[in-house]
């Protein structure tokens, strides 16, 4: 922070108007490389390496999408995975009444875009825990609904789908992939738009960004929706991918639990932070889980506490707290102990 | 006196639209027998008063005396328990505080609190999007600039609002307020915890916004900067109004003195 007063143009050059950061355009670039690249993964790995990816990319979508809700708008939807499980049920439903799966898929979005509208208006009368309990508790109850009423028709709303053919699953990926590189460009259009920046005024001071004119409430119902879409065409697609599903599964809270943490650990509000934390986080899960390790519930809990406790604002901002340019004409002793100071500041300033 | 004022705007409360002469003369805002209470506590009392376009209203009073409750009522985040608020002739007890942003009523925040989140740019491009219709990025980036270099923010255009002095985040307040083009601005306490020079400068520019034709309201426990800014001021003690005159009657009425001024600052106004 004392950096950027130093480097900033004094009063010697008022007129020199600043120039917008840049940041944005880099994680843009970044973050189309690493999806350039996982795209090659059909290509050169085995059916195990497609399998693991196809879902290292489900949650990759479910991250980015909770995040335009729990990081840009800052509200805590705690059960988002009913639009998750409302996507899967939609598009079996679909599926078995013989319709073509991309017709599921509109389906779905919508059933979910609608749902997410109709649930949002009481729920966004809400703030803090008590938004987020509500949600949690209409996943809940969803869930209950469905296994009850036997939705799936198999039994507590076991669904089974007819087979997909077996070269479908380099598709599946690819969909999975197309839709991250959606959510990518929507993360990054919410940054630098006008929707975008009543979402981020919303999180910062609801009270503010309502005095200058930002309907508020209208905003966060449409990020609701803009959240529940993603996430219910991740459900469709799993749907399809998985044949068998029931509603334990895709009702799970766990997975919401996932999307918030994979959000976090990344770093909420950021275009990569849910890319990055997804990535890093499913496939050092799905290696402890080939390996035999049995502590994968485990590991997963003390992430959640560790992020919580030093890293609230995420990796990506610890990242950016470190690429910042140094002062001019400092030199590396210089360098090296700002960078500590830094790392000290942004965990000082965060939590503990 | 209240109901002296009060007479003429109530005709205009009925739905009819006033032809731009009547427009000219009636009030920007009037207050007509506003009460706000929170339980058994009444924080603003039967107040009525008027603002005309142009003006600027000071008001002063103890903590406690509902200066913020009334900015509040006025902004639309909190609803009168009675009475009614006209602007420009219009009721508007019942719209909430975004749609009297777009009409025109802007307000500051007496704890200021920037959108960390952007940048200072950013913060006032909010108001610009938002206040204004129909603005686009480079627009609403435009408007940032020119109220940034106003209010005198401009060489910290890509600071974070989290690297901002006091003096600047009041600054930011009056930015983001002023990009939503209002024709009313709300100052709640802008000058407050700012040194001497900082108040010189903030009475500098809120006379310059007033030039350019935005009428003020504004709040503020520093005596001497008010009553060097106002033209009328207004003096509210448990909710109600006690004074509402020329800063010069009313710094010398026996009343204000008693209730918040104090027989010290009487003294001092005596030997000067």
């Amino acid at each position: 922070m004392i950096l950027r007063t130093k480097t900033a143009p004094t009063a010697k050059a008022p007129s020199l108007k600043q120039r917008e950061e840049r940041g944005w355009l880099w994680s843009l670039l970044l973050g189309l490389g690493i999806l350039g690249l996982i795209a090659t993964i059909p290509w050169f790995g085995d059916s195990s390496a497609l399998h693991t990816w196809t879902l290292i990319l489900m949650f990759v979508i479910l991250a980015q999408s909770w995040n335009f809700i729990g990081g840009f708008t800052g509200y805590s939807a705690f059960g988002n995975v009913a639009f998750f499980g409302i996507g899967a049920y939609t598009t079996g439903l679909m599926l078995l009444s013989h319709q073509p799966f991309w017709l599921g898929l509109i389906a779905d979005a919508l059933v979910a875009a609608l749902f997410a509208f109709l649930l949002g208006l009481p729920v966004l009368r809400l703030r803090g825990h008590y938004f987020a309990i509500a949600t949690l508790g209409i996943a809940e109850a969803l869930r209950e609904f469905v296994a009850v009423r036997d939705i799936g028709g198999g039994g507590g709303g076991l669904m089974s789908l007819p087979l997909p053919s077996l070269d479908a699953y380099v598709g599946f990926f690819y969909a999975f992939l197309g839709l991250s590189l959606l959510c990518l460009l929507i993360t990054v259009f919410l940054t630098r738009s006008r929707f975008g920046y009543a979402l981020i005024a919303i999180r910062e001071n609801e009270q503010a960004a309502e005095a200058l004119g930002v309907p508020t409430y209208w905003y966060k119902v449409g990020s609701f929706v803009l959240s529940a879409v993603p996430t219910a065409l991740a459900g469709g697609l799993y749907a399809y991918w998985a044949t068998g599903f029931d509603p334990d599964t895709v009702f799970n809270v766990g997975i919401s639990a996932e999307m918030v943490l994979l959000t976090y650990l990344g770093g909420s509000g950021t275009i990569l932070g849910p890319l990055l934390g997804a990535i890093a986080f499913e496939y050092a899960s799905f290696q402890l889980q080939t390996s035999g390790f049995s502590l994968h519930n485990t590991l997963l809990g003390l992430s959640i506490a560790i992020v919580t406790i030093f890293l609230p604002q995420g990796c990506v901002r610890l990242i950016q707290e470190f690429v910042r340019k140094p002062a001019p004409q400092s030199t590396s002793a210089h360098r090296l102990i700002e960078g500590v100071r830094r790392v000290r500041r942004f965990i000082a300033a965060n939590g503990i | 006196m209240s109901d002296a004022l009060s007479q003429p705007m109530a005709s205009n409360s009925f739905g009819t639209n006033p032809s731009s002469a009547e427009q000219h003369n009636a009030p920007l805002l009037q207050l007509v027998d506003i009460t706000k209470r929170f339980g058994g506590l009444s924080a603003v009392k039967d107040l009525s008063f008027s603002l005309q376009q142009g003006e600027i209203l000071g008001v002063i009073g103890p903590n406690g005396a509902g200066k913020s409750t009334m900015v509040n009522l006025i902004g639309g985040s909190l609803a009168p328990t009675s009475g009614t608020i006209f602007y420009q002739g219009h009721d508007i007890n019942r719209l909430p505080p975004h749609r009297r942003a777009r009409l025109g009523i802007a307000r500051t925040f007496q704890l200021t609190q920037p959108f960390i989140g952007l940048d200072i740019r950013e913060n006032v491009m909010v108001g610009a999007f938002f206040g204004q219709r129909g603005l686009n990025r480079t627009g609403a980036s435009r408007v940032a600039d020119e109220v940034l270099e106003r209010v005198n923010l401009a060489h910290k255009a890509t600071f974070k609002g989290s690297q901002l002095t006091i003096a600047d985040r009041k600054r930011l307040e009056i930015a983001r307020a002023l990009a939503t083009n209002p024709q009313l601005l709300l100052l709640d306490e802008v000058m407050a915890g700012l040194t001497s020079t900082e108040v010189a400068q903030a009475v500098e520019l809120i006379q310059q916004i007033n030039k350019m034709g935005v009428t003020v309201l504004i709040i503020e426990h520093i005596v001497h900067a008010i009553a060097t800014v106002s033209n009328r001021i207004l003096v509210l003690h448990h909710g109600q109004k006690i004074a509402e005159d020329e800063p010069s009657q009313v710094l010398s009425d026996p009343k204000v003195i008693g209730a918040y001024l104090g027989e010290r600052y009487a003294k001092e106004r005596r030997a000067e």
